[in-house]
């Protein structure tokens, strides 16, 4: 597979819309098919139907929220950019609260205050695992400091018949 | 005259300032058929299929998105004006059309979209290359897997709708080498070049 980086700001909102819409409808395929051939009534060619049933109304729905989510979530996120002028993870993790708290909006405050929460941790836990993981990847290719240079230079020069590498 | 004349020459003279480097017959540039880019070793020389999925995937949505808007916006407006509501219920109403229309028809096209650029890039992956027969065939597979909870007849309508959108757009993009083979046999345009 080719090397998939992000698009420039402007463009990403529509790569991520399409990013979380693809998300969505293979994972509700997945999920609705589940769930649609368990609660079918019994006989191979029922459960069948109702998975096909299931996925056919329910996997677009789900979809759509999530393209909805993603194109919020990256709108945010591009406008702190240019408002802040930077790119750090408080950048995903308030757009991640906003995300949350705008699209519950229609359900009244408590409710945007508890979706703003979800979604402020749920993008403060992402961008902490992919910072943890960068740091454990980096651990490997840090090149050594100079007094470890030095130490191994001594080790070498006090121990000349024995060389290993 | 050098060639970085300054302004008032050249507004007297109409002749246009070139740096020398540019100024020389491209004819004695060495011809290739080759293209004139540099690629990394390996590398596929475009962007792959894989690469704009997601743009396609989300910009149709999108589209979907605003077309549904619209569509519920004006059957929300009617709706409201013929059944008399006014005020914050005719505002509410309209609001639910708006969204009902829009999630529908921005699912529908996303959906499309996704099926079309999953086979896509399927086919690009098997068979190595990503040219017009990609298009083709998979345009007609995501008509046919679209349609295929409706029976074998919508099944295969579908497949024929996928079919005729992907040859009008891929006609579409050929124009120019197609209009380059008819001039081929025809007399009238050969004798003028």
């Amino acid at each position: 597979m080719e090397e998939y980086a992000r698009e420039p700001c402007p463009w990403r909102i529509v790569d991520d819309c399409g990013g979380a819409f693809t998300m969505g409808l293979i994972g509700g395929a997945l999920f609705h098919g589940i769930k649609g051939f368990r609660n079918a009534p019994s006989g191979m060619n029922r459960r069948f139907l109702g998975m096909t049933t299931t996925i056919k109304q329910k996997s677009p729905i789900l979809a759509g929220n999530f393209a909805v989510w993603g194109a919020m979530f990256s709108t945010i996120d591009c406008s702190l950019v240019y408002v802040r002028k930077k790119e750090d993870p408080w950048n995903s993790i308030i757009s991640g609260a906003a995300t949350g708290g705008i699209l519950a909006a229609r359900n009244g405050v408590p409710a945007m205050a508890g979706s703003a929460l979800i979604g402020g941790i749920l993008l403060a836990m992402i961008e902490g695992i992919g910072i943890l993981f960068t740091r454990f990847t980096a651990e490997q290719f840090r090149p050594p400091t100079f007094q470890e240079a030095f130490e191994a230079q001594q080790q070498q020069q006090n121990a000349p018949g024995t060389s290993s590498s | 005259m050098d060639s970085f004349g300054n302004s008032k020459n050249l507004s007297d003279t109409h002749i246009q300032a070139k740096s020398p480097y540019l100024d020389f017959d491209p004819a004695y540039l060495p011809k290739t058929s080759q293209p004139e880019f540099i690629f990394p070793e390996g590398a596929s020389k475009q962007r792959g299929r894989f690469e704009l999925a997601f743009s396609q995937i989300g910009g149709s949505c999108m589209l979907g998105a605003a077309i549904g808007g619209a569509e519920g916006f004006y059957k929300g407006l009617r709706n409201t004006t013929l059944e008399g509501q006014t005020g914050k219920l005719r505002r509410t109403q309209l609001l639910n059309h708006i969204m009902k229309h829009g999630s529908a028809t921005a699912s529908t096209l996303g959906t499309i979209a996704v099926m079309y650029s999953s086979f896509g890039v399927l086919l690009q992956t098997t068979r190595g290359t990503d040219d017009d027969f990609n298009t083709l065939t998979a345009a007609t597979a995501t008509g046919m897997l679209f349609r295929s909870t409706g029976g074998l007849k919508k099944c295969g309508l579908g497949g024929v709708v996928g079919l005729g959108i992907a040859s009008l757009y891929v006609l579409w993009n050929k124009r120019d080498s197609l209009s380059d083979f008819g001039s081929q046999y025809n007399p009238a345009r050969r004798i003028s070049d």
